[in-house]
């Protein structure tokens, strides 16, 4: 008797739980099919900035046409997980902001809708929408973008100089005088100190036909790159420059005034000023007289609609008729304080900071957005160690590196 | 009543375990939602049955242990066998699905800008522009309509009523689904503002399971986890196969691996074995050297300190002493010597400094294992030892020594398995660094397995390669059971001899 009873009971839980799912699943699809009231678009961003800001702007478009907004903190790395595996039934936001370093991945694995931006292309900087071309489509409607700038200690180098020979001149000079330690400290070796790869022409892939970059063209070991890291080399191995690349001794050898020169981006810019050191930014140092300075990576963060998204047409109208606008771009330019995407908002910022970044990143390379990027960090940054050290020469490091991805690569397909 | 207490709890629990399965079907995770059921009918059964009764204390544990121990463990070994990377994380289904979704409009195509009607039935028609303003009525199945040239769109036409833009931008999806006009030349809207003619990019024949291009007529064929054309191009996205040995071979079978690797392996067990000998050594001293001390009590106080503070705290704290231009160690040895030894970009320093470390952060918990330990071996041993004449370094060897590996053993096997693994100090150190010269993937001389498996899986961010990676982890997770069983059996040996 107690076992039928026992039996009874599970059954009628198990029956439960498949009703219950089953009512859901028909819920989620009423929600699909009911018009307004039932739908909500769902953003998910990375940056605690920019939550309250997108949220306002999700309130006026609920005003306007009823459908809420919501906004929701989530890691990037969740982001691209779900957005990756979306179609795999793992829930997903409708539209997401991301780098754009990420959106390659995204594409290659169709798991983000291009984006019409019709005539309002033109409102934005060129290399931002760059940014966000991939094979030829625009992906993405940037929001603002990131380089990294030169900055010089003013009160040791009134002037900023020219070219890296310059630089070295003026540097060796303050540490001779016994003024300055070193010239500079290298907070990374690829990111930061990419102006010095690409002042003598240094480039990461080269470009397919149709402008997009080709994984199979690895131009890591070009000319460029060689001079690029046969200068820094030098600079290691005379002691101007500290063998041991560390992030936070770069920075602290500027704050403190022991070197005059470091390369870095706007994440920077509070401890600068908590230390209380003068600086100024300005382009990067060319490689001859008259040559083009040096280019740093440009990164732009922008928003991106889900390839699983329900409700891909609404998403689209929310991304490019209500935050590709001047009035929503402005309010989030005042909100996260970084370099605006869109042109006259850019061209408006007076604050020396801001002019400075923008000036040394006149000419910045949107960061590669193939997946195949993933591969160089590591392997540029083995070269760069071998050379400082003295193992490899800088054409040989390179060229090791450029085996390292092709091998990486190769594997994979 | 407390029967059906029992009976109210374990339903509950069926209830919720049922629905996370059903959802994990739901979503295609087979595997898990395999490994929830067995949980859950295993927690039913251990409840219900009076046989099963003793393990009602251990149920949690056990199911715990299966989800995120066992589970994990055959995830890896599964996933070892396929080739899931960027660009394979879908099933063939999904990815089939996504081909099929990539759309393209024809280059000659017109792009027209629309406004779209309703009738009370709620059925739809737009009314489409040309650039030139050219009208045009275009209904569900029949072709469009001429209108000629039309300043404003009407507010009704033939009994269809114009909806306004809030409405529009409401039902967009739904009217985006319905195609308007004749079928090879239907509109579909493509945003707030445009609709043209748009078609699928790609056919499937599900007979070859081919693709074929819609416009250009080539075929792609499936060659492992990608349809391929002839010429090599493939289409995205691709899918998760099962690759046999595949990664297996990749690793076993190319000396660019195998070669580094060794270096790696060695170094790998040299600073495990290092790292619980210099620290058991250094607690047993202490422990040891102030057991009859007075002042005992401060001292072990002190010495417990690094222990609470956050392993990567203490690591970052040592990357500032032992910067090799700045830290306070590298800067006080060459004061002294005129050069320090660079604990970042020579092998041998970096290793050491890592080993130091590593004692560092380990040694007081030798100390305060030891010093418990100590107190339980007999006092007589020593005396009979003293009387028989036997100096204190015999003693230690014959009586203290072996007394504590019989206790403290299984921990320095533990100890020993821990640092095999420990990720975070050489990452938080130097990232593996030193680099190694031509290496077919980057590699460095500080690396231990763990590291150089996390570089090449993850570090790679969007090209992470996680089938290769649970490969060599599946070899990493043979070589350290190995390992450990060894040691487990040579323990027993001592503890039947001791």
């Amino acid at each position: 008797m107690r076992k039928n009873g026992l039996l009874l009971c599970m059954s009628v839980l198990l029956i439960l739980a498949c009703v219950t799912q089953v009512f859901a699943a028909g819920a989620d699809k009423k929600d699909a099919a009911t018009g307004a009231a039932g739908k909500t678009l769902t953003v998910w961003v990375y940056d605690n900035g920019r939550i309250d800001v997108l949220t306002e702007i999700g309130k006026q478009f609920q005003k306007k046409y009823g459908i809420p907004v919501q906004v929701s903190l989530v890691d990037l790395g969740q982001i691209r997980t779900q957005f990756l595996l979306a179609s795999g039934g793992a829930e997903c936001a409708d539209l997401a902001i991301i780098p754009h370093d990420n959106l390659g991945a995204l594409v290659e694995n169709a798991a983000v809708l291009p984006i019409n931006l019709g005539a309002k292309k033109k409102n934005y900087l060129a290399p931002a929408i760059e940014g966000f071309m991939y094979n030829g489509k625009l992906y993405g409607v940037p929001l603002a973008v990131e380089n990294i700038g030169f900055f010089r200690n003013t009160d040791l180098v009134p002037k900023a100089p020219a070219t890296w020979d310059e630089m070295v001149a003026i540097g060796t000079d303050l540490v001779k005088k016994g003024k300055c330690e070193v010239i500079m400290g290298f907070p990374d070796a690829t990111y930061n100190s990419y102006p010095f790869f690409t002042s003598f022409g240094g480039n990461i892939f080269g470009k397919n036909a149709d402008g997009s970059l080709s994984p199979d063209k690895i131009e890591i070991a070009n000319a460029g790159m060689v001079q690029g890291l046969e200068l820094m080399t030098s600079l290691v191995k005379k002691g101007l420059v500290p063998n041991a690349i560390d992030w936070d001794a770069a920075h602290v050898l500027f704050e403190s005034g022991k070197a005059p020169f470091i390369m870095t981006g706007p994440w920077a810019l509070n401890r600068f000023k908590t230390a209380g050191v003068h600086y100024a930014i300005t382009p990067f140092p060319a490689a001859k007289k008259g040559g083009k300075p040096g280019a740093p990576f440009l990164g732009v963060q922008g928003m991106i609609i889900s390839a699983s998204s329900k409700q891909a047409l609404l998403a689209q109208a929310f991304a490019v008729e209500v935050i590709a606008t001047e009035a929503s771009m402005q309010a989030i330019y005042k909100a996260e304080q970084r370099p605006s995407a869109w042109k006259s908002i850019s061209a408006s910022v007076k604050d020396a900071d801001s002019t400075g970044f923008a000036a040394a990143g006149v000419n910045a390379v949107p960061m590669p957005s193939i997946p195949a990027m993933g591969y160089v960090w590591d392997s540029w940054v083995s070269a760069a160690a071998l050379s400082f050290s003295g193992k490899k020469t800088p054409q040989d490091a390179l060229l090791n590196a450029k085996t390292q991805i092709e091998t990486q690569i190769k594997a994979k397909k | 009543m407390n029967r059906f207490l029992r009976l109210f709890y374990v339903g509950v629990f069926v209830f919720l375990g049922s629905f996370l399965m059903f959802r994990l079907i739901r979503d295609g995770f087979y595997p898990l939602a395999v490994f929830v059921g067995a949980c859950v009918v295993f927690g039913t059964l251990v409840f219900l049955r009076k046989a099963l009764t003793p393990y009602r204390w251990m149920a949690v544990g056990i199911a715990l242990a299966v989800l995120f121990t066992i589970y994990p463990i055959v995830y890896t070994v599964f996933l070892s066998f396929t080739n899931m990377s960027g660009g394979h994380l879908l099933t063939k289904q999904q990815a089939i699905q996504r081909i099929l979704e990539q759309k393209y409009i024809p280059e000659d195509a017109i792009t027209y800008s629309w406004s779209a009607y309703k009738n009370p039935a709620g059925e739809y028609l737009l009314l489409v522009f040309d650039a030139d303003g050219n009208g045009f009525v275009a209904r569900p199945g029949k072709a469009l309509e001429p209108k000629g040239p039309l300043e404003e769109p009407p507010a009704e036409l033939d009994g269809y009523a114009m909806i306004d833009m809030v409405e529009a931008v409401q039902r967009i999806d739904e009217i985006g689904k319905i195609e308007f006009g004749a079928a090879p030349e239907a509109l579909t809207i493509q945003s707030l503002g445009e609709a043209a003619v748009s078609k699928p990019a790609f056919a499937y024949d599900e007979k070859t399971d081919t693709f074929s291009d819609v416009v250009s007529g080539t075929t792609y064929r499936v060659n492992r986890g990608t349809y391929v054309s002839d010429a090599g191009e493939g289409l995205s996205p691709g899918f998760m196969v099962n690759i046999g040995l595949g990664n297996y071979t990749r690793f076993l079978g190319n000396d660019g691996y195998r070669k580094p690797i060794l270096e790696i392996i060695l170094w790998n067990i040299a600073f495990a074995f290092f790292s619980v000998l210099f620290s058991f050594a250094l607690g047993l001293t202490i422990a040891i050297a102030f057991e009859n001390l007075p002042g005992k009590r401060v001292i072990r106080s002190l010495l417990i300190i690094p222990y609470p503070i956050p392993v990567l705290v203490s690591i970052m704290v040592w990357r500032a002493l032992l910067n090799e231009r700045m830290g306070l160690v590298t800067s006080g040895l060459s004061s002294l010597f005129g050069s320090s030894p660079h604990f970042f970009t020579e092998v041998g320093w970096t290793r050491f400094a890592i080993v130091l470390i590593n004692v560092y952060l380990s040694y007081p918990y030798f100390y305060i294992l030891s010093s418990g330990a100590l107190k339980s071996i007999p006092k007589e041993l020593y005396e009979a030892a003293d009387i028989d004449g036997a100096g204190p370094l015999v003693t230690l060897r014959s009586i203290t020594l072996p007394m504590l590996l019989r206790i403290l053993g299984p921990l320095l096997i533990a100890s020993f398995s821990f640092n095999f693994n420990n990720f975070t100090l050489v990452w938080g150190f130097n990232a593996g660094l030193p680099a190694m010269a031509d290496t077919i993937v980057p590699m460095g001389h500080s690396d231990l397995l763990i590291s150089f498996i996390y570089r090449l899986g993850f570090n790679t961010a969007n090209a992470a390669d996680y089938g290769f990676s649970a490969a060599i982890t599946v070899m990493l997770f043979i070589l350290v059971s190995l390992m450990v069983f060894f040691q487990t059996i040579n323990t027993r040996a001592m503890k039947e001899t001791a």
